[in-house]
């Protein structure tokens, strides 16, 4: 499509918004809008049903509207509460009402475009959403950790328990194997960035190289720079059905956010206190050794054992109490033509070994403005600053230089804790791990600033059309500090020719987006109402990383050039992006609502920079409980629903680029060609899924169930290809291959008691994917992983791609099971007597299976808890082949409870008088149990961080940690 | 377009529409219509590049993986040991086989000659645009790089061949050995008439690896040297006495003087990558026990080689990576970690003469070259007889170019691979196999083919 079409398109439709236009007389109608407890609703919607008439309650509850003759039905809608059509009877002029709460979300508005929404009683899709109510009702770190067993599909897993986060966010399954796999995150309009940048602590632990090339520096995502309590709702677009308006980045679904705003009324002044403590949720255990055991792992063992007893050296690394500090508060409201939210956020955090922890400090201030009627601009910012202390952990090939590796090969009879004057002994594992703590520094500092502005100007309005124009920008910057530094007084670090190591590392990322939409409502007299928009979005991403790696360090000394040799490292990304769509949503009298739409977008990343890729969507939906043959009472809404769309998943931005590679000799720098040969034709890899659901609500509105199977072709998928070496060139990504996803999704709404002192309310989702690799133009191969007797991934016609393959004791390959999940659920439950509300959610996954390099290491130094059973023995002597170390991954985690008492108004009166609003205490906890036969720290793990094939590899990470919180907070 | 405008805005009213029509003009002329091509911003293109980066990266890129080059090729001929803790395959797979033709002992110095080659490629490519005397030079210098490389290679895979098209194509057929040494000497011949017409100077310059080298003029000098070995192992006596005329052979000279890899720890550069502390508890590269044993008192190059640390109790002859091998004998030929590395040296050129002149008949001519060298190494003069001449000058050259890549060759090329000791390893011991020639590495070759 070229930019002359685009114009075109949009002149059409500028003149299709001019047919038909009438004025009738009117009749004026006045009223106040309250909730059951009779208090005042502020900034509910009123329309009048069928037209475009609207208007908003004011601080009071108030409202006036002009009803156009023939017309009686107003609609009150307002979030959180259920919608209500009312009929004003003839003649009558004053209206009040009362809305009633919506606590399954039975009128929730979703997001269907990149500036429209529907009711979810329309919706054709199985679009998830998480109110702020839901969102944290414990603190979390970061914004992901918030989303675990919330929705249906949404898988989270953590890659390790330290500070700051690294989390995986999967939506239905895999989609890809060498592309990029976290969703898009929205925020307020802006596509913000989620880089996981690299710290550099590979460059000490030298885990990459022996046997992986993946970078292992298991670095933490940058979404996590987010402040949950921010959020007014989330929305998820699993896949690609619902995020097709994406287009090319959405194969991995996309995360709306949408900050909070005030509503007009009183200044509502919120601030909340909460300080706990965590601690290490769950030991491995250390084996108990006799003389005998302790003689046969070390010579001279038994003496040492006799001497120094037995040490537990988890407890010694990992058994820190963190103490947890999260101040929050947050100044809203505003009029009828100004609303505002100002938070604040100050968050530190302790971890579970000594020298760790997590730092947030955010501010946000949100605007919306009126400018009469029909001009409106929203415009929201934040500045925040987090840094992280992560130590070190996982993976390593030098010498012992992480915590794991160290408490695997260091006999626990050895006592490595520091003499009278503070010397610490040296470790037989070649480090001493309690001096490691003391000394070694892996800080990671952000500025980030976020701000988006959105214009929204009424262009005419007539009683049946409406046609807005919506400018919508904004930009993400941040810069981030890594600093490594690795002492040269530690044993590890003597152990070389150029003791200590300091690594720092800058990286800059600017993120801005400019989207233009038109929105064109039109209503016909028989309840027909087509939304038409159209629009443009460009978006530009720039990125930097610059790395400096300085050894040989002077004593005492961190900064570069207190060193005797540097390296340096600089990697950037300069990405555009330009996107046209369109989208026309028909909605037949509530009977059959119709989408459909395109997206077509081009990207420098892809091979041809000026070819537009096309993502079309359809959708329909019918409300079979709008029909007038309907007349079940149990079942008050029952929807069937289908969906159809595509999205892309763009190639890695070094694919197209044949990048020369610095080489220098001797003070001469030059150019070598690279073993990646650039693919100047790659394409995106694209998915088309089709989706079937249900949705019903039933038992006088009491329950909602919601069902989905979907079914995703992915083709396309970009792979290496192995070129013959004689070219000088290695490998090059190439598309060559095609892969099936498909899924069942369930949902569970239910009320079971409601009454004025006691309710209950309880939600579940069942979500269940399988992939296949349906066709490969290369040869099988093995991802992932350290090397196949370790545990791979074997990706091959016909299989899984998330197969685990190893060696059998004779030496043949085989299988040894699957990483993907056979089903998870998510269960969560409100209940509130009186004053007391208490709420949980549990979060199970079984199956799935985790390959725990991290027993193979503590079989190999001898400290595995089993070893002086039949089972560790035999396990340790090889029985199994690979196969013993492919664990069942199956866990059961309390992820979130909370318990807190709402002062009553009456005592908050008697002890405060009018100044405060509200009132309340609490205990509050996140990951307090977990349920699981996996032998390592915590199943959810991930070596290598986020990547779609070759998670779940276990080599001895951050234990995972619980965190409990006790809750004063106060309204104003 | 202009026709929708201006009905619109006639039919609106227009002038409410006039701020909203400059506001869309004002995004897409923000946004709209350039370009989306986006250069590497992490690299340059090769055609962007300059010569001397070029130049410099085929000098660099020549380094790559040659320590495992010098590896493989010191254990296939019984001269080196390599204890690799980390890697099994050094002796375990070198020693009793399979040779794994996906393994990297196979694949990595074969991939990089390669692309050292690609590189020169693109040099000869370029050297057109610098035009007359100095697009000789570069000619020069690239064909004398790529003849080179396909040479390591060829050492490599001998009889099964190589590549001489630099193909994407996987079908592109092996050569065999004669034509492979064809193409080779084609290189060496046409790079030296390229320098002879390339001036007085480089446009580019060598590292310090070739001081001495650095013009066209010395340059040929170094590819007559090279011209010189390939005819040697092709057993092309007389050519390579002619090559050798224009080479920087000299009885009176440095044994050590000629062309090396350099090495710094400059930023980007890279380190000797066979240097080990010779002291330390654990040192990988070891020399084979018959090193020791055949070595005649006295001799400066084996004590310059080898450190032998029998009796050191903090160092273990035979640790568990020897896989029941042992040898208490650590090579120091590098010093440092930025200690040159011989590529080609006097020393070898006068074993080369001596041998084709042996070979030629001329036994006295063969004996002075021998004795220059032996007496370089502290050692006193022999004489030739033509029953032992080849015996000895395959002694010295065992000394002379020990751990420098040489041994495996020079039996394999005399046919003696069969004298050279099995070894045996692994529980139970098995005896080794004294592998020839390494497989087509499987890259390389078709499926199925």
């Amino acid at each position: 499509m070229t930019y002359k079409d685009f114009l075109k398109r949009i002149g059409v439709l500028l003149l299709f918004a001019f047919i038909g236009t009438s004025t009738v007389s009117a009749q004026t109608i006045r009223g106040t809008v309250e909730d059951t407890n009779g208090e005042a609703l502020p900034g509910v919607n009123v329309s009048v049903k069928g037209t475009t008439i609207g208007t908003t309650t004011d601080v009071d509850g108030g409202y006036t509207i002009e009803l156009p003759g023939g017309e009686r039905i107003l609609v009150f809608s307002f979030v959180g509460f259920r919608t209500l059509e009312a009929t004003v009877p003839d003649g009558q002029t004053r209206f009040d009402v009362q809305l009633e709460e919506d606590v399954l979300g039975l009128d929730e508005v979703v997001v269907t475009g990149l500036a429209t929404s529907v009711k979810r009683t329309n919706l054709a899709n199985a679009v998830g959403t998480i109110s702020s109510k839901d969102l944290v009702p414990a603190p979390a770190q970061t914004l992901e950790r918030a989303l675990s067993g919330k929705i249906a599909g949404l898988t989270v897993s953590q890659n390790t328990g330290a500070p700051g986060g690294g989390i995986n966010v999967n939506l239905r399954g895999t989609s890809t194997i060498t592309g990029s796999t976290q969703p898009l995150y929205v925020i307020d309009g802006v596509i913000v960035d989620n880089t996981a940048i690299q710290s550099g602590l590979d460059l000490i632990t030298a885990a990459t190289g022996a046997g992986s090339s993946t970078p292992q520096g298991q670095p933490t995502n940058r979404i996590a720079d987010i402040n949950p309590n921010d959020i007014e709702s989330v929305e998820v677009l699993k896949g690609a059905s619902a995020a097709a308006i994406y287009g090319s980045k959405a194969s991995n679904g996309v995360v709306i956010i949408t900050t909070k705003r005030g509503a007009p009324g009183h200044t509502a002044i919120n601030v909340t206190q909460q300080v706990g403590f965590t601690h290490i949720l769950h030991k491995i255990g250390t084996r108990k050794f006799t003389p005998q055991t302790a003689e046969a792992l070390t010579t001279g063992g038994a003496d040492l054992l006799a001497r120094n007893g037995q040490l537990d050296y988890e407890d010694l690394l990992y058994g820190e109490t963190g103490l947890l500090n999260e101040t929050t508060a947050s100044v809203s409201g505003g009029d009828n033509d100004t609303r505002y939210f100002i938070s604040a956020l100050a968050q530190s955090e302790d971890g579970i070994v000594e020298n760790t922890g997590y730092d947030k400090y955010s501010g946000r201030f949100n605007l919306e403005q009126r400018f009469g009627d029909r001009l409106r601009i929203n415009v929201q910012t934040q500045m925040v600053r987090s840094e992280s202390d992560r130590s070190i952990t996982g993976n390593e090939n030098q010498g012992s230089t992480t915590l794991g590796f160290a408490y695997a090969f260091t006999p626990p009879f050895v006592d490595l804790r520091p003499d009278a004057n503070g010397n610490y002994p040296a470790g037989p594992a070649g480090s001493n791990p309690l001096h490691t703590i003391q000394l070694l520094k892996n800080n990671e500092k952000v500025n980030r600033g976020i701000a988006s502005g959105r214009l929204s100007y009424n262009l005419f309005r007539t009683q049946n059309q409406n046609l807005d124009v919506i400018v919508q920008g904004g930009g993400d910057f941040y810069s981030a500090e890594h600093k490594v530094v690795s002492p040269p007084e530690l044993q590890f670090e003597q152990a070389k020719d150029l003791p200590g190591v300091s690594i720092n590392g800058e990286t800059t990322s600017l993120n801005t987006n400019l989207n233009l939409n038109l929105v064109h409502f039109y209503a016909t007299p028989s309840n027909v109402t087509f939304n038409t928009t159209a629009g443009y979005q460009y978006e530009s991403r720039d990125w930097n990383n610059v790395l400096v790696q300085a050894q040989g360090l002077v004593v005492t000394q961190e900064n570069i050039d207190q060193a005797s040799a540097l390296n340096g490292f600089q990697t950037r990304l300069i990405q555009r992006e330009r996107g046209v769509f369109f989208q026309e949503e028909v909605n037949i009298q509530e009977k059959f609502f119709l989408t459909g739409g395109f997206r077509a977008d081009a990207s420098s990343r892809i091979g041809d920079t000026d070819k537009f890729f096309f993502y079309p969507k359809a959708s329909a939906s019918i409300r079979l409980s709008s029909f007038d043959f309907w007349t079940s009472d149990f079942f008050k809404e029952l929807k069937l629903r289908a969906a159809f769309g595509r999205t892309g998943n763009l190639p890695l931005a070094r694919a197209k680029f044949t990048s020369l590679q610095a080489e220098n000799i001797s003070g001469l720098g030059g150019v070598l060609v690279p073993t990646l040969r650039g693919n100047a034709d790659i394409d995106p890899e694209i998915t088309q899924e089709f989706e079937f659901g249900v949705d019903a609500t039933f038992w006088q509105d009491r329950a909602t169930l919601e069902l989905t199977y979907y079914t995703q072709d992915i083709s396309d998928l970009i792979l290496q290809n192995n070129l013959p070496p004689s070219s000088g060139f290695a490998n090059q990504f190439i598309n060559a291959g095609d892969m099936t996803t498909q899924g069942v999704e369930a949902g569970l709404g239910i009320t079971p008691v409601r009454t004025r002192d006691f309710s209950w309310t309880s939600r579940i989702n069942f979500f269940k994917s399988w992939s296949e690799i349906t066709s490969l133009d290369v040869d099988p191969f093995e991802i992932g992983g350290f090397a196949l007797s370790l545990g791979q991934f074997q990706i091959q016609e016909g299989e899984s791609p998330t197969t685990i393959v190893g060696l059998d004791e004779a030496g043949n390959k085989t299988q040894f099971g699957d990483e993907s999940p056979d089903f998870q659920v998510g269960f969560g439950s409100d209940i509130s007597y009186k004053n007391f509300s208490l709420s949980f959610l549990w979060d199970w996954k079984q199956g799935g299976d985790v390959i725990n390099l991290g027993r193979f290491l503590t079989d190999l130094g001898g400290v595995s808890p089993d070893l002086d059973t039949k089972a560790g023995q035999d396990r340790a002597a090889g029985v199994g082949g690979t196969g013993r170390y492919v664990e069942d991954g199956t866990y059961l985690k309390l992820r979130e409870a909370s318990l807190v008492y709402n002062v009553g108004r009456s005592k908050i009166q008697q002890w405060f008088g009018n100044r405060v609003q509200s009132l309340s205490f609490g205990v509050t906890g996140r990951n307090l149990i977990m349920i699981t036969d996996y032998s390592g720290y915590d199943p959810e793990v991930s070596q290598f961080g986020n990547l779609a094939i070759g998670r779940s590899v276990d080599v001895i990470p951050f234990p995972s940690a619980r965190f409990v919180y006790f809750k004063v907070s106060v309204g104003f | 377009m202009t026709m929708y405008i201006r009905t619109f805005l006639n039919r609106s009213g227009g002038r409410r529409f006039l701020p909203v029509l400059l506001m869309i003009g004002t995004v897409l002329g923000w946004a709209g219509c350039d370009t989306l091509e986006v250069e590497d911003p992490n690299a340059p293109s090769p055609d962007a590049v300059s010569i001397q980066s070029l130049v410099s990266g085929v000098e660099g890129a020549m380094r790559a993986d040659m320590n495992v080059y010098l590896q493989v090729t010191g254990i296939f001929g019984r001269e080196l040991y390599y204890f690799e803790p980390a890697d099994p395959r050094y002796t375990g797979e070198l020693y009793l086989g399979p040779l794994d033709p996906g393994g990297f002992l196979l694949t990595r110095p074969w991939g990089s000659r390669y692309r050292t080659i690609r590189n020169a490629v693109i040099l000869i490519e370029r050297a057109p645009e610098v035009g007359g005397a100095g697009q000789k030079g570069i000619e020069g210098f690239a064909k004398a790089i790529i003849g080179y490389q396909l040479l390591l290679n060829l050492n490599y895979l001998d009889e099964n061949g190589i590549k001489i098209e630099f193909s994407e194509d996987i079908t592109v057929p092996f050569v065999g050995k004669a034509q492979a040494y064809a193409e080779i000497e084609r290189y060496l011949s046409e790079a030296v008439s390229d320098l002879n017409g390339a001036g007085a100077t480089f446009p580019f310059k060598l590292s310090s690896g070739f001081a001495g080298f650095d013009t066209p003029a010395t340059f040929a000098q170094f590819v007559r040297g090279l011209q010189a070995r390939t005819f040697l192992y092709q057993g092309k006596w007389s050519d390579a006495l002619t090559a050798l005329q224009g080479s920087f052979v000299n009885p009176n000279g440095s044994m050590k003087a000629g062309v090396y890899h350099s090495y710094s720890t400059g930023s980007g550069d890279r380190l000797n990558p066979i240097f080990e502390v010779p002291t330390a508890p654990s040192v990988k590269l070891r020399a084979h026990p018959d090193i020791k044993a055949n070595a005649e008192p006295g001799d400066l190059r084996y004590a310059d080689r080898v450190l032998d640390r029998t009796g050191d109790p903090g160092f273990d002859p035979s640790p568990p990576a020897a896989n029941k091998l042992s040898s208490p004998l650590v090579i120091t030929l590098s010093k440092s970690s930025t200690d040159p590395f011989p590529i080609l040296r006097n020393e070898e050129l006068l074993l080369i003469r001596a041998e084709a002149n042996f070979r030629m008949g001329s036994l006295s001519a063969a004996e002075a070259d021998v004795n220059a060298v032996r007496a370089a190494a502290g050692l006193g003069p022999v004489t030739l007889t033509s029953g032992n001449a080849l015996d000895q000058i395959l002694h010295e050259r065992m000394y002379s170019l020990l751990a420098e890549g040489h041994r495996w060759i020079d039996m394999r090329r005399t046919g003696r691979l069969g004298q050279l000791p099995k070894d045996a390893v692994g529980e139970p011991l098995q005896p080794g196999i004294v592998f020839d020639k390494w497989p087509r590495p499987i890259n390389e070759v078709p499926e199925g083919g």
